[in-house]
Formats: structure tokens, C-alpha cells, sequence
């Protein structure tokens, strides 16, 4: 219907997707010739298309998001809501009030055009302003619209009628429905009002709420929308974790900084020292047994209980004064001795028996007897509760496994042997190889798997925990009843699991089992009376709660389901344990709870994981600190492995030499205690000396020589006159002549390049071309090179004087080669040794100050760490020496001196 | 031998009032005073003028200026340095403050009045102002048979040799006056010298050389040597040095015996010869006005200058090592400075011997008249300072102070003679360098020390001070293209020289025998090759920085790419 009018005007075909209609639509603004550039599609018979014009808008309440827009455009002809809404809806258009605006006014002349194509420019007219009052309040006019589409509608089924001659009806039910549709919506959030459609068509969480008015949780609902509305913050989006994580390093950057930097100084100062002496501490360490006892601090509970009794007021006392009173205090009953012996003497026999035992297995010569035996063993090991240093290392060569495993996929039937195997196909082989390809899958499903799945209890509490949260948050909920459930939980498992019988042993024998059993046979009462009053009060905590109770008893009860069904799976276990306990086991089973019993045979199925689960317990328990029961099993538990493993002769030695070096270690920390540090020339003179020559006499013959003169003097042969006379003739040119030759010599002139005669000619008419470039070039460097070295010269200015450029090779090695390390200038360097600092050069009170080692220490002396110390990093020289641990100054000499006078007087 | 003379009585040695002529100040009237200024009248100008003394004194101790630590970057470095110079401080003003006791005597000097002039002033003069104890180091030796004389002192100035021309040869204590030994050799004794104490002394005879134990029981006979003209020794290095008729110079250690050095000077026969107390190094004075200077471990000299246009007759050196003086045969003295090699200061008048004293007086003999030099100023200027004519007629042969006394020794035709120049000596003797009253034990003592402490020979060089600086980056000793090619072409040859080994099963075809000499011929060369390409390539490097550092203005210089190699 819409497209109807534009077709007939163009003589085009429509389009009959929606964007086409509106690109349409802004063509005609501007004018309908570039409209037709615009327009293809195929041509159709203005009839046919008609009728398909007709037909659209059925087509398009076919799509969803469309109906709304057909219903409104054909119940609001003159209106342009609908196409704004429209665009606000989907915002597939740019929202420009331009377009907006003049949207209305094709709609209009397309609903005009398609009853009859005269008069639409008329209509274009009316509608435009119609458009305009529309969009000021169009409800107004809704009743007025209602009429002419009505007219519209009338006459388009009497076209109808006369074109197909059926009757009305058949036509009528598409209109009836539109009717209905525009008018009979309910205001729901599916059918916004027009104020929300003009609003910014947000949906608001009070428009989400109303629906909700008076079922229950609304108010709650309310009033949690009402606070975040107070507050109007809005909750931004955490940051990246990269960015978090780099922003944490740096914080954590400038923290160890500033730490560090505090020691700026005083490292400075040590590294400036010239000396560093040590002789704070002329202590040289503990010298007797007693110095270090007396050094000793209790740690563990039992050092502690055995500090308490040693260091008792009354024993000490007692200690002073004499023995008697001590021996009075050491009463010990004859009953308990007489029990103690007993014990040590059943010990012994057990030791004993075991003894003959071992010995007798030992005899056993059949290899695969021990190779069992041994794996036996090591399964039994893995089964056994280890200390702390066994688990972690056992746990670390896991995490290796697993990572290798990772990294390699060894077991991802990848090696050569398996994939033959897969080549070959699996059907075809025996059950044995599918086995074996099972089983490596398994092994690297295992290997693969995460690390928390491997600690199944400890991750099913994990799990608890989580749920536990994930409630705390949803609602308020109460806590307590949560915490009572899990207490309970932990004490079940507490009482499963710390009943581990060992299957060797002494307290494997059947006595021992027995007064093992009645042991726990107590504990467990205890336990099952906790888990009864946990049961109580959970109960009445979840009375309270209401609703969100059932689930919990679900939690808690699949908790108990689950030990049960633990328990089910014991038989099987037992079937595996050895045959020694086994006898023991059956008693154990008539008399005792099957929890108990549950519980002796779950060592059976635990692997590595038993010690962390232990662990887990022992960690977890203290934290629901209601539980004193909890405690107590935890104690014991601890216990009665430290028997076993006691008993265990290899794993009993290994326990008493890691904890003789924890008490090494410890004794050892405690001594550390780690701390380290012209001339108006006088022609007189000229005047004088001949005139003394020649002439005068009476000045010569003064002085106190009075003796006779013999002159002796001979005058000088006629060959030493004259090479005197013709001495000085040429010496100047000679000099020079010999200095050029010199510096020829050892700055010799490059020679003249020539040219080998005929070299480089064909004939005489063919241009001489000369040297090479290369060649002239290079004597040209080679005559400045000369030239600059004759000017580098000592002796360049001096025309007289010819100083030898000559290397000596050997007062060569009274040379340094290149620079000592510290060092960066040659000035610095060369600086550095000028002053003599032997003995021999400087006073006797500077020599020592002078040569003194760079660390003076007594020997045997402790160097402890460096000690913090406020250092003011301005002040430099004395003060510094003169403090803590450097000098290198006489007043330090003098003041040590001094220390070590007072020493000597004092001893 | 040793006649009359103020010689023969030694008389009361007061050792306490010294030996030298201390403050003497010769006034109009020729009143000597002794300078004895009362400190408690003027004391804050003193004490000013002490701290400034003690600066100066400082100064001197602490032997030049500390480096600029400035420059360093490296902080530990520059504190430890910090610290060094700290100590070299409180070192320098310790010594200063300890000079004052240790070094209490002042030199003496002569200090003319009005129209006096202190060359004016005679021996006789000096003897009636000064003590007993200096008067009788006035004396003449006459000893006409033998003569002319040349002298040589021990370092301490205690003992004299003394050496007739005509073969006498003595050695005297000049402390107590006594005549240790004389000897004669019978034949012509050029010059004698001591060795590094007085037990022995070396005299250079008609032939060789001889070394002759204070006993004058002759040692050694040093054949090497040849016809010596002029000895020295120097006693840091225990090297005996001569120069003989052929101009050859040799180097001997007394020690061991080795011939350090034998090097010819080729600049004909010259009898100028001298030591420079401050490094070791021999100055020959050459016919043709040449000076040269050399060191033992090097055949050509280190420096060799033109002092004269005329034969140089005579050379000392100042103690310092700083100062030359020559003469020459034109009649003219020069004052040189050696760290410049330039002419200080030109002074008219001839001398046939000069000498320093250890406080910079300048001593030159000609003829029978001696004329001493001094330098007072300060400003390296000398002038006239005094003057000692002898017997008219008598030829001075060889002037030498006395070390650590106010004495210039005179050897001449008809003796020797001592006379006093005041100021001369150094007044203050350390004990550990020079006793002048060293007992046998003592004596022994410092022979070991010394012997210890001996010097390698390397160590003379013109400027000590170098040693343990860093090696100057300096041309390596590159040979020329040309030589390389020459070795190239000599490897070859000797790789086609070498013979081939006859082999069987095929192996000895002419074809692959032809490969293998080519083989060897690239095996030869190769090296060469590589070289010449590595240094081609060096070439080529420079070049590019050479031309990027030109092509680049200042302002787009910091746009140029960076260099790879650090």
C-alpha cells in the first residue's frame, strides 16, 4: 500500500525491502531524477504490482520487528511516529532530525498514491502540514485519522470488489485485524505507551518493577533499587588483570625501593671505606656446651612442656639447695614402673619377634619374592603418612610428571609403537594391545588432569566452601548453619580418615589393634555426640532460615550419602589388604561401627593424596574453632602415624635425623644470629773574566796560596788549533742535515709511485693515462700521514734539538698496558701513584694509615651482616671512619689502641 | 805525598756546629752575624708566616697536584681516591711539620752591602769570619810532579779521590784530614771515580780501566773498556760508565759484570762526559757542538742537540735534573732547561770544567781562575756570585763541590785546592741517603740496602716519572707495504723451494703435483693476504667516519645513525 502511489508515478517497480523504501524516500527530497538512476529491479505490469503493493504489508508482518510498523502505519496514516519509532527502535538509521522530519511526508504521499495517483500532489501538501501537527500531538488527531482511513479502506475494497468481483468479505479479514491490533494492546512493557515511545525508549528497571507490585520479594527488590538510586554510583568495570597485576608490581616496586634505598648510604660509606675493620666483636662465639644450652628456646610443644618442668620453680629450687629434696620430686609409684618396664620389655619383644621376622624374609632367596616385596613396600610407603618434606617432594615430582606430560604427550598414543597400532586399526587387534592403548590414555588423561582434581576430598571441600559463599551472597542467609554443617562434615571425615591401621608393624599385631580400637571406640562416641549437637543446632538454625533450608539438608545430606557410599566400597579394599591384617579386620568388623571399620580400611584406598587430605584436615579443623572434638581426633591422629612410623625401623631413623636437624637448624639459627664495612745579564761577568785573564795580576795572586808558581801550562798543539779555528764552520747545516736524515728514518717518505716504462702505452698516439687514482691517492695519505706525524713531534719547534722517537721495547714493561679496571682517565690514573707510600717517603704517622689492608680483622672473628644504622648521607671523611664498623684514620687507631689497653688492664 | 798544607792536623771535629758555613752574612764592617731573631716580639706575624711557610713545605711534600675526581664517574672510585688524597694530606703536612726539626740548619749565603759586590769578597775575608772548623777546609795541595788533578767526591761528600794525570791516585778523608791511601800506577790516569762507596774507585788509566780497593789493591781490570777518557757512576743503578778514544760508550754493571751497554756514539772522541743525577741519562759534549744524551738500552741517542757552534769543553747538571749547563769553545756559557731543551740563559766567558752545587751554585774553571755562579732569585737568572783566582799559571783541570759543605774542590796543574763558597751545600743530610759520619756498620748496612734497591738499567729515560703511566697509544712498529711484500715474496719462494715427496698409486702425476705447488704457494701467501685485508678494511672504516663526522652539521648530527661497535 505504501508503495503503491510511487510506482505509478515512476512506472518503476518497487522494492520491496525495507531499506530501499527509505533510500527511496530521501530521494524524493532532493528530486525524483536521481531517483531513477537509483531504481532497479525488475519491470512488472502496473497491475500486477498493485497487487503486490497490496499484498506487502502482509509480507512484511511476516518478520516480527515489522508488525508493529505495519499495524501503526496503517491504523496512523497521517502520522510520522512511526517511522521515528521505528528508528529508535532498531537504530539501523542515523537518528538526524532533518530526516525525521520530512519522513512523514513520504509516508503520507505513498498512502495517497496508492488510491489515486491524480491527486497526490495535493495530498503531499496537506499531509505535510498534518505531518507537522502529528508529530506536536498526534493522539489528538487519532479520531480524525481513524475516519479517513476508514473512507480509504472502503473505497479500496470496492476496487476490489469491481476488479476480482468476490465479495467484501474476503477481504475484509486482514483489516479487521489490524483494527484490532493498533487498538486493543494492553499497556504492557510489550506495549509501551506513546510517552515512552517519545521518551528516549529506555527500559527502566521501575518499568521492570511495576509488574512486580505486590509478589513477594518486591519490597526487598524496591528497596535495593531505591539505595542503588541514592547512590548513583556506577560500579566500573574492573580492570584488565595484566593491567592490575602490573599496577600490584609497581606499588610492590616502590615499596622494596624505599626499603632498599635506606641502605644507600650506609653500603655507600662501606664501599668509600679505604679500611674496613672489624673489631666490634671481640667475641669469638659460643665457647662451651653450656653457652649454647643457655642460648636454647623452646619451640616446639614438647620442647616447651620439657623447658616448663626443667626450669619449675620448685625443681630449681630444689637443684640449689640439695639433692634430697630432688629425689623426693622424682617420686616415680611402683605401679608405673612396673607398667613402664612392661611396656619396654613388650616392645623389645615385639621389636624382637619383627626382628626374626625380617630376618627370616631376608633369608629368602627367590628375586621376584623381593621385587614384590619391595613394591609392597614402596605402595605401602605411598600409602603411609609422610611428614611434610616427603609430601611436598612427592607432590613436586608429580607436578613434574604432569608438566612433562603436557609438554611431551607421551602418552597420547603418539609413539611409534601406538601409531602403528592406530594405522593398523583397532579392531584388529587382540584385547591385550587395546588394553594397553586404554591404559596409556588413562595414564595421560591422569597425568594431564589439573592439579586441585587430584586432592578429591580436599576440592569437594573446596566446593562446599564455594557454595557456601555463592549463598552468603545471593541473599541473607545464615552463616552459622552453613558453619555447623561443614564442622559437621569435617568431624565425619575427621573420624573416617584418622583411623588408619598400619598393615605391618607392631601395631599391626592383633593386641595392639585391639587397644588401638578401644581408643576409638571413645573418640568416636565423642564424635558422634558432636555430630548429634551439630545436627541439633543445625536444625534449629534452619527452622528459622524458611525456605532456603531444604536445600542446604540436600548439601548435607548428599554429604552423608556419600560416606556411606564410601563405606560400600570398603569390602572391595579389603580384599586387597594383606593378609596379616585382614584376621584383625574381621574382629574389628563384629565389634565396631562400620564407620570405624570404613575407616581402618580407607588406608587401603588412599594413594599420595591420604597425607594432604591429613594435612587439609589438620589445617582446616582449628579454623571452625567451636569444635573441640575436632581437635582432639586431629591430635590424635598425628599420633598414632608418629607410633607407626616410629616403629617402622627405616622411616623411624629417617623422622629421628630429619628432626636431629630441624633441632640443628634451629640450633644453628640461634647462634647465627646473622650480622654481619733572565737576566739583566751581567756582562760584568764577561768584563771580569777576560780582565782576570789578561791583565790583572795582584787579583789573581790573592787568596792563600803563597806558593812559588810553576807554570806548567802547555800551549796547545797546532792540530787542536786548528780544529778549533774551523770547528764551528758548517755544525748548523750538518745538525740539520742530520736531523731530517733521523726523521727520515723514523717517519719514512712514502715512495714515489712510478710507472714501469711502456707500461700501460699501446703505441705513442694513444693518451698517456697516467697513474692509477688509487695509487696516487694513497701516497698522497701516506705524505700527509708523514707530514702529521713530523708535527706531532717532540722536537717539531725545536730546530737544534733531536729527540728519538724510537720505542724501547725493553722500558716498555715499565709501562701499563691499559688502564686497571677502576680506573677511566689516564689522568685520574697517572694521578693516583704519584705520592711514594713506603716508609722510607712519609712520616712514620701517616705510613701505617697509608698501607693499611682494605679489611682488618681479627682472626677467628665473626663478620656479621651489615647492621642498620642511620647514616647521614652528606657527611663524608672522619666522621663516617670514626663510626660502626670502618676508619682507616689515625684518631680510630687511637681509639681502638685505647680499647685494647683498657682490655689488658681489665684482664 | 800529600805535603804541607792545613791537611796535615786534623784538628778538634765539633760535628754539632756542622760543617757548613751557616747564615754568614757579610756586611760593610765584614761582621758576621748569626741570625737570631727573638720569635716572642712578633709573634702573630710569624705564626702567619709559618702557616704560610707550611703551606709551601706542603706543597712540596705532597708532590704535585691531586687529580680532578670530578671526571669520574665511578662513585666508589672517587670516594676511595677522596680518601687516598685525604691521607696523602695529613702524610704531606705530617713531613712539613717534621721538616722543622729534622732539617733545623739553614743554608748559608754572602749578602753584600751598599757598594759591595760578594765576587769582591776574598778567601781570606771568608776565613776571618767563620769557625776554625770551616777555616781549615781553605787549603792547597801541591803536588807539581803529577799533576793536572781531577777530583771525584763520595756521594756524602766524606772522601776525595783525587787523580794525577801522571799517575798519583789517592783517596783522602776529608773529615779528620787524613790520607786514606795513595797510590801510584805509573802510567797516565785520565780520570778516577768513586764506586757506590768509598772502598772502591775506578781510574781510567793509560790503556783500561782499573778498579782499585780502598787498600789500592787494583780489582779489576775492565780490558772491555778500551783507552777511557772520562768515567762515571751511577750508584742507583750500580752502573759504570765510560767513553772511550773510539766515542764508544759503555755500560757496565759493577754488580755482576755484565756489559749492559756498549754503544757507539759515532760522533768521534770527546772527554765531556756527565751524569744527570735525576734520571740516569749520559750527556757526551761532542766536537761538532753536539750534546747527546743516551741510556744503555738503546743504540742511538735520546736526544741530541746543538749547543754550540764550537767544541763543547765542559757540562754539569743541576741536582733537580732540570738544568744543563755547557760551554763552548766560542767562549760562550749555556744554561739550558731540559724538560723544553731550550736555552735558559747564554753567558759570556769560557770554562773548561763546570759543576753544580746541591743548592744550584754554578762553578766553571778556566785557566787558573774560578767563577761561581748563583741563582738567588729564584727566577733561574744566574749571575756572578763569586770568584777564586789561583797562582797565575796553575791550569784548573777540574772544579767539584764538596757534597753536603759550603767547598768547591780545584784540581789543577800543581794540586788541588778547596776554597768555601758559602751557600753551596746542603746544609742538612739525610742519613738514610747520605752519611756523611757513617761508622762500618752502617756502611755495610746501606751497601745491602742499596744493593737491593738496585735499578734495572731500563729505567733510565728522560722522564722517570713515566714509570707505570700508561703505554702512549702509539704507531706500532707497521711495516711498509713494501717489506710485507718482500716477506710475502720470500714465504713464497720458500714454500716453492720445498721438495715434494715422490708418492705412488697415482699421486705422483705432474697434474696434481702442479695442484699441490699451487696449494702451498696459497698456503704461503695467505696470511699476508688476510693482513693487508684487514687493514684495508680498518682504512676503509676510518674513512667512512672521517667522512661522516665532515658531512654531518652539528644540528643533524645527533640524527646520524649509531655506531654497532662500542
Amino acid at each position: 500500500m505504501v508503495e503503491k502511489k510511487r510506482k505509478s508515478r515512476d512506472g518503476r517497480p518497487p522494492k520491496f525491502n525495507k531499506k530501499s523504501k527509505f533510500s527511496n524516500r530521501f530521494n524524493k527530497k532532493s528530486g525524483t531524477r536521481t531517483d531513477e538512476k537509483r531504481r532497479t529491479g525488475p519491470r512488472l505490469p502496473q497491475s500486477l504490482r498493485k497487487e503486490l503493493d497490496r499484498f506487502n504489508p502482509n509480507d512484511q508482518h511476516s518478520s516480527e520487528e515489522e508488525e508493529e510498523e505495519g499495524v501503526n502505519n496503517d491504523v496512523y496514516e497521517y502520522e510520522e511516529g512511526v517511522p521515528e519509532e521505528e528508528s529508535k527502535k532498531n537504530r539501523r538509521f542515523d537518528t538526524v532530525e532533518n530526516y525525521e522530519y520530512e519522513l512523514p511526508e513520504d509516508f503520507k504521499d505513498e498512502n495517497v498514491d496508492s488510491d489515486d495517483d491524480d491527486d497526490h500532489d495535493f495530498d503531499g501538501g496537506e499531509n505535510k502540514i498534518a505531518g507537522r501537527n502529528g508529530k506536536k500531538g498526534g493522539l489528538d488527531q487519532l479520531g480524525d485519522d481513524v475516519e479517513d482511513e476508514d473512507e480509504d479502506v472502503e473505497r479500496h475494497l470496492r476496487m476490489l470488489q469491481g476488479i476480482t468481483g468476490m465479495p467484501s468479505q474476503a477481504f475484509e479479514g486482514p483489516k479487521k485485524n489490524k483494527v484490532v491490533v493498533s487498538e486493543g494492546y494492553p499497556e504492557s512493557e510489550y506495549n509501551p505507551t506513546r510517552d515512552i515511545l517519545d521518551g528516549d525508549g529506555r527500559v527502566a528497571i521501575e518499568d521492570l518493577l511495576e509488574s512486580l507490585q505486590g509478589k513477594p520479594g518486591y519490597r526487598e527488590l524496591r528497596n535495593i533499587t531505591r539505595h542503588v538510586d541514592k547512590k548513583g554510583k556506577l560500579l566500573q568495570a574492573p580492570l584488565a588483570k595484566e593491567d592490575r597485576d602490573r599496577l600490584e608490581r609497581k606499588a610492590a616496586y616502590e615499596q622494596s625501593k624505599k626499603d632498599i634505598t635506606k641502605w644507600e648510604p650506609l653500603v655507600k660509606r662501606n664501599r668509600e671505606a679505604p679500611t674496613i675493620i672489624f673489631d666490634k666483636d671481640t667475641d669469638l662465639g659460643f665457647s662451651t656446651v653450656g653457652a649454647i644450652a643457655s642460648e636454647f628456646e623452646p619451640r616446639t610443644e614438647f620442647e616447651k612442656k620439657m623447658s616448663s618442668l626443667v626450669h619449675d620453680d620448685k625443681v630449681m629450687a630444689a637443684h640449689k639447695e640439695d639433692g634430697s629434696r630432688l629425689l623426693e620430686l622424682n617420686k616415680v609409684s611402683l605401679e608405673d614402673y612396673i607398667n613402664n618396664q612392661n611396656h619396654i620389655a613388650k616392645m623389645r619383644g615385639l621389636l624382637f619377634r619383627h626382628e626374626v621376622k625380617m630376618k627370616r624374609v631376608k633369608k629368602i632367596k627367590s628375586k621376584t619374592y623381593h621385587r614384590l616385596l619391595k613394591k609392597d613396600r614402596l605402595k605401602g610407603s605411598v600409602g603411609m603418612p609422610m611428614d611434610a618434606e616427603e609430601a611436598k617432594e612427592l607432590a613436586m615430582k608429580q607436578e613434574f610428571k604432569r608438566a612433562e606430560e603436557r609438554m611431551t604427550l607421551r602418552h597420547k598414543n603418539q609413539s611409534k609403537w601406538a601409531q602403528r597400532i592406530v594405522k593398523r586399526g583397532l579392531d584388529v587387534q587382540d584385547e591385550g594391545t587395546r588394553a594397553a592403548m586404554a591404559e596409556q590414555l588413562h595414564q595421560h588423561a591422569l597425568l594431564t588432569r589439573k592439579m586441585n582434581s587430584m586432592k578429591d576430598s580436599s576440592s569437594s571441600d573446596d566446593s562446599s566452601d564455594e557454595e557456601h559463599s555463592e549463598n552468603a551472597g545471593g541473599s541473607d542467609q545464615d552463616e552459622a548453619s552453613m558453619l555447623l554443617a561443614k564442622a559437621r562434615v569435617k568431624t565425619q571425615q575427621a573420624l573416617e580418615e584418622d583411623d588408619e591401621v598400619p598393615d605391618s608393624g607392631v601395631l599391626a599385631l592383633p593386641f595392639m589393634k585391639r587397644a588401638l580400637k578401644k581408643k576409638k571406640e571413645a573418640a568416636d562416641e565423642e564424635g558422634r555426640l558432636a555430630i548429634q549437637e551439630f545436627e541439633l543446632s543445625l536444625k534449629q538454625t534452619e527452622d528459622t532460615d524458611g525456605a532456603e533450608n531444604s536445600k542446604k539438608g540436600a548439601v548435607s545430606g548428599r554429604r552423608v550419602f556419600g560416606a556411606s557410599k564410601m563405606q560400600v566400597v570398603e569390602p572391595k579394599s579389603k580384599i586387597r589388604s594383606s593378609s596379616i591384617s585382614s584376621d584383625s579386620e574381621a574382629e574389628l568388623e563384629a565389634e565396631e561401627d562400620i564407620d570405624v571399620g570404613f575407616s581402618r580400611t580407607d588406608d587401603m584406598q588412599k594413594n599420595i593424596n591420604v597425607s594432604s587430605v591429613l594435612l587439609d584436615v589438620d589445617a582446616n579443623i582449628p579454623q571452625d574453632s567451636v569444635l573441640k572434638i575436632s581437635e582432639i581426633v586431629r591430635e590424635r591422629g598425628p599420633k598414632t602415624t608418629y607410633e607407626v612410623s616410629m616403629l617402622q625401623s627405616d622411616t623411624w631413623k629417617k623422622q629421628m635425623s630429619s628432626s636431629a636437624n630441624e633441632v640443628d637448624t634451629n640450633g644453628k639459627r640461634s647462634r647465627k644470629v646473622a650480622e654481619p664495612v733572565t737576566h739583566n745579564q751581567d756582562i760584568e761577568l764577561e768584563e771580569v773574566g777576560e780582565d782576570s785573564d789578561s791583565d790583572s795580576e795582584g787579583q789573581m795572586v790573592d787568596g792563600i796560596l803563597s806558593l812559588g808558581n810553576k807554570s806548567s801550562y802547555k800551549l796547545p798543539s797546532q792540530a787542536e788549533l786548528i780544529r778549533e779555528a774551523f770547528a764551528g764552520d758548517d755544525v748548523q747545516e750538518e745538525f740539520s742535515k742530520d736531523k731530517e736524515e733521523i726523521m727520515n728514518e723514523e717517519n719514512p717518505e712514502p715512495e714515489k709511485p712510478v710507472q714501469l716504462p711502456g707500461w700501460g702505452q699501446w703505441t705513442r698516439v694513444q693518451k698517456k693515462k697516467g697513474l692509477p687514482s688509487r695509487v696516487l691517492e694513497e701516497h698522497k695519505n701516506a705524505e700527509r700521514k708523514r707530514e702529521e706525524a713530523l708535527r706531532k713531534r717532540k722536537d717539531a719547534h725545536l730546530k737544534n734539538v733531536i729527540i728519538s722517537e724510537k720505542l724501547d721495547k725493553k722500558a716498555e714493561k715499565l709501562l701499563t698496558g691499559t688502564l686497571p679496571y677502576p680506573f677511566t682517565s689516564k689522568e685520574v690514573f697517572e694521578q693516583s701513584f704519584r705520592m711514594p707510600i713506603g716508609p722510607e717517603f712519609n712520616p712514620a704517622t701517616a705510613v701505617r694509615a697509608l698501607n693499611r689492608p682494605e679489611v682488618v680483622k681479627k682472626q677467628g672473628l665473626i663478620i656479621k651482616p651489615i647492621n642498620y644504622e642511620d647514616v647521614d648521607p652528606h657527611e663524608r671523611g672522619e666522621e663516617n671512619r670514626g663510626r660502626g664498623q670502618k676508619q682507616g684514620q689515625k684518631q680510630r687507631i687511637n681509639r681502638s689502641r685505647g680499647r685494647v689497653k683498657a682490655v689488658v688492664a681489665k684482664s | 805525598m800529600v805535603r804541607e798544607g792545613n791537611l796535615e792536623n786534623p784538628k778538634d771535629d765539633d760535628d754539632e756546629e756542622g760543617l757548613n758555613l751557616r747564615n754568614i752574612k757579610l756586611s760593610g764592617q765584614m761582621g758576621a752575624k748569626q741570625e737570631n731573631g727573638d720569635p716572642e716580639n712578633i709573634l702573630p706575624p710569624l705564626e702567619q708566616e709559618l702557616s704560610h711557610e707550611l703551606d709551601t713545605k706542603v706543597k712540596k711534600y705532597l708532590r704535585g697536584e691531586g687529580a680532578n675526581l670530578e671526571v669520574l664517574k665511578d662513585k666508589k672510585l672517587k670516594g676511595q681516591l677522596s680518601v687516598r688524597e685525604d691521607l696523602y694530606g695529613i702524610s704531606a703536612k705530617a713531613a712539613a711539620k717534621a721538616e722543622k726539626w729534622l732539617m733545623p740548619s739553614e743554608g748559608g749565603y754572602l749578602e753584600a752591602e751598599g757598594i759591595e759586590k760578594t765576587w769582591r769578597i776574598k778567601q781570606d775575608a771568608i776565613s776571618r769570619e767563620v769557625g776554625i772548623s770551616s777555616a781549615k777546609n781553605q787549603y792547597d795541595i801541591v803536588l807539581p810532579d803529577f799533576g793536572p788533578y781531577t777530583l771525584d767526591f763520595t756521594p756524602s761528600g766524606r772522601y776525595m779521590a783525587a787523580a794525577g794525570r801522571k799517575g798519583h791516585l789517592a783517596v783522602v778523608d776529608m773529615k779528620n784530614m787524613s790520607l786514606i791511601k795513595e797510590l801510584q800506577v805509573r802510567e797516565t790516569v785520565r780520570d778516577v771515580v768513586f764506586l757506590h762507596n768509598e772502598l772502591f774507585f775506578a781510574a781510567a788509566q793509560k790503556k783500561y780501566p782499573y778498579i782499585y780497593n780502598r787498600d789500592g789493591v787494583e780489582i779489576h781490570c775492565l780490558k772491555e773498556h778500551g783507552v777511557v777518557t772520562r768515567l762515571q757512576f751511577l750508584k742507583n743503578h750500580f752502573l759504570l760508565v765510560s767513553i772511550n778514544k773510539n766515542g764508544q760508550l759503555r755500560y757496565q754493571d759493577v754488580t755482576m759484570g755484565e756489559m749492559i751497554g756498549n754503544l757507539r756514539t759515532g760522533l768521534g772522541r770527546t772527554d765531556v762526559m756527565q751524569t744527570n743525577p735525576f734520571n740516569g741519562v749520559v750527556a757526551l759534549g761532542h766536537s761538532r757542538g753536539i750534546v747527546s744524551m743516551w741510556k744503555p738500552t738503546s743504540a742511538v741517542p735520546l736526544v741530541k742537540m746543538l749547543c754550540h757552534p764550537g767544541p763543547i769543553t765542559a757540562m754539569a747538571f743541576h741536582p733537580n735534573g732540570h738544568l744543563m749547563a755547557t760551554s763552548g769553545k766560542e767562549k760562550k756559557i749555556k744554561i739550558w732547561d731540559l724538560r723544553k731543551f731550550e736555552v735558559l740563559q747564554t753567558l759570556p766567558g769560557h770554562a773548561k770544567t763546570l759543576d753544580f752545587s746541591q743548592k744550584g751554585l754554578l762553578a766553571a774553571g778556566t785557566g787558573s781562575f774560578v767563577h761561581v755562579l748563583g741563582d738567588f732569585s729564584g727566577s733561574r737568572n744566574y749571575s756572578r756570585y763569586m770568584g777564586h783566582s789561583i797562582v797565575k799559571g796553575y791550569q784548573i783541570g777540574k772544579v767539584a763541590f764538596r757534597p753536603y759543605e759550603d767547598v768547591l774542590g780545584i784540581g789543577h796543574s800543581m794540586g788541588w785546592s778547596s776554597i768555601l763558597i758559602p751557600g753551596a751545600g746542603e746544609p742538612n743530610f739525610d742519613t738514610w741517603l747520605a752519611n756523611p759520619f757513617e761508622t762500618t756498620k752502617q756502611r755495610r748496612e746501606k751497601e745491602i740496602h742499596s744493593l737491593l734497591d738496585k735499578l734495572p738499567p731500563e729505567t733510565i729515560m728522560l722522564d722517570p716519572s713515566k714509570i707505570g703511566t700508561l703505554k702512549s697509544a702509539k704507531k706500532k712498529d707497521k711495516p711498509t707495504k713494501k717489506e710485507m711484500e718482500a716477506e710475502m715474496e720470500a714465504a713464497v719462494l720458500a714454500a716453492k723451494g720445498t721438495a715434494i715427496k715422490k708418492k705412488t698409486k697415482g699421486k705422483n702425476k705432474p697434474s696434481k703435483i702442479a695442484v699441490k705447488k699451487k696449494e702451498k704457494v696459497e698456503r704461503a701467501k695467505r696470511p699476508f693476504l688476510d693482513q693487508q685485508m684487514k687493514e684495508e678494511e680498518n682504512v676503509a672504516k676510518k674513512k667512512q667516519k672521517i667522512g661522516e663526522e665532515i658531512s654531518l652539521p652539528t644540528a643533524l648530527q645527533r640524527f646520524a645513525r649509531k655506531k654497532a661497535t662500542a
